[in-house]
């Protein structure tokens, strides 16, 4: 089966500033992708050219189709929250779920309903009467009740409090995931997502510095605490990055032989925040 | 119930004064119609009954017709600008409603939707006020304003008008919408900057006046292509110059032929999808700002 989402050589301009760097990435089917990258990295672009907001160079396919040019088509199969406040302030909860079932061909109704049964958001309000966090809920209603084979979430949580973050995921988790979806999300809090990915694509400067499944990560990534007196034969073994806590060292490898790593201490594998800032941090060690 | 009905109804939630300005408008016009002075010569002659009807039906539409023009220019380049603004359009982006649908939806609301508010508000306003007027001056106006066959010449008229001006303001339609698609601010500045750099440069530079004259034939020169120049709607030459014989008259003020047969109105048009489509190429690409 083809790939949901095929890049290559992604690029994209703004005058002499290179957002995105011929990039190259591939999205299969079923997966949850954290796209992680610092500001400015070339997330926002590289999931504006996905969702066909921008125009682009080089040749990506989404769901089979060229985003800038089919949009609208594109839409009917994918959709996205980009961030949670951009829910209009006037309008009313109610007229959301009629514009939505009016215009959407693939949208449920009565899951958007069900889902804000369970809330305290009430379907005469505006938007600008609500909190952030009922924002989110009514987004969320609308968004997974649209049966999307791609979901794109764009720095989701933003300016939430934790308990309306942890409840938008496990919402994400246990109402809307299934084996026909897949996901895509960017986020600056790498942790509160991490146990939720299947996958992740780093990115760095416009370019992919990393594309890999989270079992691939537990197979080619290793760290290990160092003590000083060792050091230098550990870095025999090149490590990529290194990372001085409380007195140890902890060194971090890629393709190494753990056999011979586990000489110097207990094997562990980096945790993907631990893995980002070795990764963008570290480069040639 | 299809897309496009869903995005007109769409506007009218968002700008709720699409309706409330005319209602409020027509409020206040009603308001003083009931306390406002009143003091009409008594009409002694056939000719001045009619005029008079006339006079009051078209005034009423005047009124309504420059705060329709007014409206409809800000809703125009606040359309495409709000939702980058508040950035809700990626919002909207986020289903599947193409930007020429998008786009389009804006524009019938501002040249048919909108129009059609004012036009049912302009005929309700002018039946109270003609009511309460005919109970408050009984004597001096009399019959002047219940003529069904003036009122019906006024109903030609204004649909007429709203067509015309579709048409002949077209550039200026397409030129809101363009800058409501691209400015990232001072969408009021940015709409009327250009023409006024373009024309000092050109009186700096060329000591000539083209864009301004340009400029003013579009603003202000409908009227002379759209209607017979000549027949003046406040005298006996204009709508009622056939007064007696019924409607027909006013197929004398409006110049169909002359309108769609003028370069003018066609030039205008062609700039104005021209800018239409210059909007909609811009509307793909600018999300929020």
């Amino acid at each position: 089966m083809a790939a949901l989402i095929e890049a290559r050589d992604l690029t994209k301009k703004y005058g002499a500033h290179l957002a995105l760097d011929r990039a190259n990435l591939t999205i299969e089917a079923g997966r949850i992708v954290g796209l992680i990258g610092p500001n400015g990295a070339g997330k926002t672009t590289a999931l504006r050219a996905i969702l066909g907001l921008t125009a682009y160079e080089g040749r990506l396919t989404v769901l089979g189709r060229e985003p800038f040019r089919d949009r609208t088509a594109l839409m009917s199969e994918a959709s996205f929250i980009a961030d949670v406040a951009v829910l209009p302030s006037w309008l009313k909860v109610d007229d959301a779920i009629d514009f939505v079932a009016g215009v959407h061909p693939r949208f449920r109704r009565e899951r958007a309903v069900a889902f804000l049964a369970k809330t305290q958001v009430r379907g005469a309000s505006r938007m600008r009467e609500l909190s952030k966090g009922m924002k989110t809920q009514v987004h969320l209603a609308l968004t997974m009740a649209i049966d999307a084979k791609l979901l794109v979430l764009d720095e989701p949580t933003l300016g939430l409090d934790i308990l309306a973050r942890r409840a938008f995921y496990d919402a994400l988790v246990n109402d809307y995931m299934d084996e026909s979806r897949t996901i895509v999300i960017t986020t600056h809090q790498v942790e509160e997502v991490e146990n939720l990915l299947t996958d992740i694509i780093f990115i760095d400067k416009g370019r992919i510095v990393l594309d890999t499944s989270l079992e691939d990560v537990a197979s080619r990534f290793n760290a290990v605490a160092v003590s000083a007196d060792r050091l230098d034969a550990a870095r025999a073994l090149k490590p990529f990055y290194e990372r001085h806590i409380l007195g140890k060292v902890v060194l971090y490898y890629e393709n190494a032989d753990t056999g011979q790593l586990g000489h110097f201490g207990e094997l562990h594998t980096p945790s993907v925040a631990d893995l980002f800032v070795a990764k963008l941090s570290g480069g040639a060690a | 119930m299809n897309t496009n009905l869903w995005l007109i109804r769409r506007e009218f939630w968002e700008n709720r004064a699409i309706w409330m300005i005319p209602a409020i408008f027509g409020a206040l016009l009603i308001l003083a119609a009931l306390f406002g002075q009143v003091s009409i010569p008594t009409l002694s002659s056939h000719t001045e009954t009619r005029d008079a009807g006339g006079i009051f039906l078209i005034v009423v539409g005047l009124m309504f017709y420059s705060v329709m023009a007014v409206y409809a220019g800000w809703y125009l380049l606040d359309c495409l600008y709000a939702d980058r603004k508040d950035r809700s359009i990626l919002f909207w982006k986020s289903l599947p409603i193409s930007d020429v649908q998008s786009v389009l939806s804006k524009l019938a609301v501002a040249l048919i939707v909108i129009p059609l508010v004012y036009f049912v508000a302009a005929d309700v306003t002018s039946l109270i006020a003609a009511f309460i007027l005919s109970v408050r001056a009984r004597q001096s106006l009399g019959s002047a304003l219940w003529q069904p066959d003036l009122w019906l010449q006024i109903q030609v008229l204004w649909v007429y008008t709203i067509l015309v001006s579709a048409i002949w303001y077209l550039p200026v339609v397409g030129w809101l919408l363009a800058v409501s698609a691209w400015a990232k601010r001072a969408v009021i500045l940015w709409s009327v900057l250009p023409a006024l750099v373009l024309y000092l440069i050109e009186r700096v530079f060329f000591g000539t006046h083209v864009i301004a004259q340009v400029l003013a034939k579009r603003l202000a020169g409908m009227a002379p292509v759209a209607y017979y120049a000549s027949k003046d709607v406040f005298t006996h030459d204009g709508i009622n110059a056939t007064a007696g014989d019924g409607p027909g008259s006013v197929w004398q003020l409006i110049d169909i032929r002359g309108f769609f047969s003028s370069p003018d109105t066609w030039i205008g048009a062609a700039v104005g999808i021209a800018l239409i489509v210059l909007a909609i190429q811009l509307r793909m690409r600018r999300s929020e700002i």
